[in-house]
């Protein structure tokens, strides 16, 4: 305890230099702005943004990155409470009851809640994420090459099962992403495999070109397909307070919604979105007011936007103890830590404490940013959702394109984003999730090395992988859990669920 | 019988693909399991997906219809001259001495194609936006930062009806000035900013 203490005490040293402090602002900022924006979300703003942050030592850049994708959960809710308009898609469903109770005259109030849920299930999230770290982390330093790769498995299949959409298309979608992870000079021997000569691919295929073209520039394509809605305000923000009767109904949902999302969100594949979907159908079946469900019902707010923001800050518990990426934000983060010399992993926690408990601490006091960016500057917000698409589209372009092309200097970075672009136009349109491709991407290269280890070690006996323990539990899960989504009854649970 | 276009599609791209990944890595040596090769990892994985996407292929007989937006005859035209204007154009490009290297061919071969592809209404968005990406790829070297961003803006603005000259003008000189900023000023990326002959 007195250990936590003082780490949490370094932690704040760190995040609280002028510099961390500053970018954990912009990161915020940011993020709260692409919150507000529908058709831009976390994932393609911080491959976008990530070339940005090479000039930044790895905690400050890590810090910004964060800030962005807990940043979004808040910005969310805005659009979703006053437009009826998902920003996000972990704000769907606070547009069910969010909307209605703007309709009613209380938007001021679902605003309130919803920043409010979102900055104490914030700062549960933070101690959780403290507490478990190296709790965490001693349990996997036991971890030999075997249960390492059957946990990077186990998190694969989760991150398929739970994307939307056929379950067997989004394995489908995990292995492409390992194939892909392929290219690229092959460790042990140094021979290179699928460069077809091309010198630039000898450090594989560019993973920020991959985001951005997958997520980025094929959402701009597909933004520009579909014809622009355009909404008005149409109510008031009104006051901002709550009723005594409002807050005690919220209460209990806040509670709830950050235990249901501080679970999810350590769940690989589960993250944000999934959080705030658990949340709301707990709410509709549990909470005091399910009666008025469809009508406005605050604990509807509540409980989900405290749930997405516990989840944005849990999900990082996996990376950070285990060095394995939850949901595709995370496989970013992963993507972010290799660029600046460091592999993410079990050790983390004692080789990068200033990353570690630096990033802790800056996700609280980020929280308490966004609380001050998010209530008083309501208006400043609502002001950005005006600025029509066509003049928004082309400066995404412009940033992708200088980003991509400043990480190696190299063109052809470029070209490979339009490659990329094109693969995700086709994802599109074939509903092929493409968040699973890039955990794959991400994942597939580590599962290589511990592959190779684990049957180096048994002699090339692949029972290695049931005979230990902690390896066979891992599998058994894995197993357990796609054999569940191939059955007929939870799968169509689960479509209900995604579809709010 | 009806079968789930969209689905029959995945299971016949991630064949392809695994098809290819396969083929490919027949240069490889596999090794053993103990001892495993460069084409050991890729065999497990490409032969995985081949796997999935014969799954995939089979249920789109039974996941029930779900049809691809209709492709007109002028889609189809423009997506295959697209493709056989941009394999031409690759080699002759490539013939010119002055522009065999930093990729040229393939950008201005990619820029050709595209903007072939953008005579179909159905390709015009995709083609345009990403024309405009690869003309800042063939401009960025010799024609510099400026140039580059506002030929980018200017052709990917051409995607959006709506857009109006003056607008696009606006949009022009905004990013470049927040481009220069952000880039050059603040993080001073080495790139040129004007043209260099």
């Amino acid at each position: 305890m007195e250990l936590l203490v003082d780490n949490l005490a370094h932690g704040f040293g760190v995040a609280l230099s002028l510099n961390n402090l500053l970018f954990a602002l912009l990161g915020a900022f940011i993020g709260t702005a692409i919150g507000v924006l529908p058709g831009i979300g976390p994932v393609a703003t911080i491959s976008l943004l990530l070339p940005i942050t090479f000039g930044q030592p790895a905690t400050t850049a890590i810090i910004m990155l964060a800030g962005i994708y807990y940043g979004a959960q808040y910005g969310g809710s805005t659009t979703a409470i006053l437009l009826n308009l998902p920003g996000e898609v972990s704000s769907v469903v606070t547009t069910l009851e969010g909307y209605k109770m703007a309709r009613n005259g209380r938007a001021g109030a679902a605003l309130t809640i919803a920043a409010l849920g979102s900055f104490f299930a914030g700062s549960v999230a933070t101690v959780l994420v403290a507490a478990s770290g190296p709790l965490l982390t001693e349990v996997a330093l036991s971890f030999g090459p075997a249960d390492y790769f059957s946990l990077m498995l186990l998190g694969l299949i989760i991150s398929a099962v739970l994307a939307q959409g056929s379950v067997v298309k989004s394995v489908g979608m995990v292995v492409l992403g390992v194939a892909l992870g392929l290219v690229g000079t092959d460790v042990q021997t140094g021979q290179q495999r699928f460069t077809f000569g091309v010198p630039e691919l000898s450090d594989g295929l560019n993973f920020a070109a991959m985001a951005m073209g997958v997520f980025g520039i094929a959402e701009i394509i597909a933004n520009l397909e579909r014809p622009e809605v355009r909404s008005v305000l149409s109510s008031k923000v009104g006051r901002l307070f709550l009723t005594r009767e409002e807050f005690r109904r919220a209460v209990p949902s806040v509670l709830r919604g950050t235990l249901v999302g501080s679970a999810l969100g350590i769940l690989p594949g589960g993250g944000a979105s999934l959080a705030s979907f658990g949340s709301y159908m707990m709410e509709r079946k549990m909470s005091r007011g399910r009666n008025e469900f469809g009508n406005g019902a605050i604990e509807g707010v509540a409980g989900p936007e405290a749930a997405n923001n516990a989840a944005a800050q849990t999900s990082f518990i996996p990376l950070l103890t285990l060095g394995i990426p939850g949901n595709a934000v995370m496989a970013l983060m992963v993507g972010a830590l290799i660029i600046q010399g460091i592999q993410p992993g079990p050790r983390m926690v004692e080789s990068q404490p200033d990353l570690f408990w630096g990033l802790i601490c800056s996700m609280w006091i980020g929280n308490v940013m966004l609380l001050v960016i998010n209530l008083p500057m309501i208006g400043m917000w609502v002001k950005l959702l005006q600025v029509p698409y066509k003049y928004m589209y082309p400066a995404i372009l412009t940033f992708c394109a200088i980003g991509v092309y400043s990480i190696n200097n190299n063109v052809f970075d470029v070209y490979q984003t339009v490659f990329f672009s094109v693969l995700g136009y086709v994802f599109a349109k074939l509903k092929m999730e493409p968040a699973p491709l890039l955990v794959g991407f991400v994942l597939g290269p580590m599962m290589e090395e511990h592959l190779r280890r684990a049957m180096l070690l048994s002699r090339g006996d692949p029972s290695v992988f049931i005979e230990r323990p902690i390896s066979a539990v891992l599998l058994v899960i894995a197993a357990l859990a796609l054999g569940l989504m191939l059955l007929p009854g939870l799968r169509k649970k689960k479509e209900a669920a995604m579809a709010g | 019988m009806r079968i789930n276009a969209k689905d029959f599609g995945s299971g016949l791209l991630l064949l392809a693909l695994a098809g290819i990944g396969l083929w490919l890595n027949t240069d490889h040596t596999l090794g053993t399991a103990q001892r495993m090769g460069p084409g050991y990892m890729p065999m497990l994985t490409f032969g995985l997906l081949f796997g999935l996407g014969l799954i995939v292929l089979g249920i789109s007989f039974a996941s029930g219809p779900d049809p691809l937006e209709k492709w007109t005859k002028i889609d189809f035209v423009g997506l295959f001259l697209g493709i056989a204007v941009g394999l031409v154009a690759y080699p002759l490009i490539a013939a010119v001495p002055a522009l065999a290297n930093n990729w040229y061919p393939l950008g201005i071969g990619l820029v050709i194609a595209l903007l072939v592809m953008a005579i179909s209404p159905g390709w015009r968005k995709l083609a345009l936006v990403l024309a405009g990406m690869t003309l800042f790829g063939v401009l960025l070297d010799q024609g510099g930062l400026f140039l580059a961003i506002a030929a980018m803006v200017v052709v990917a603005a051409l995607a959006e009806p709506a857009h109006r000259p003056l607008g696009v003008l606006g949009s022009v000189v905004f990013l470049i000035v927040v481009c220069w900023w952000v880039f050059i000023y603040e993080l001073d990326i080495r790139v040129n900013i004007w043209p260099t002959f």
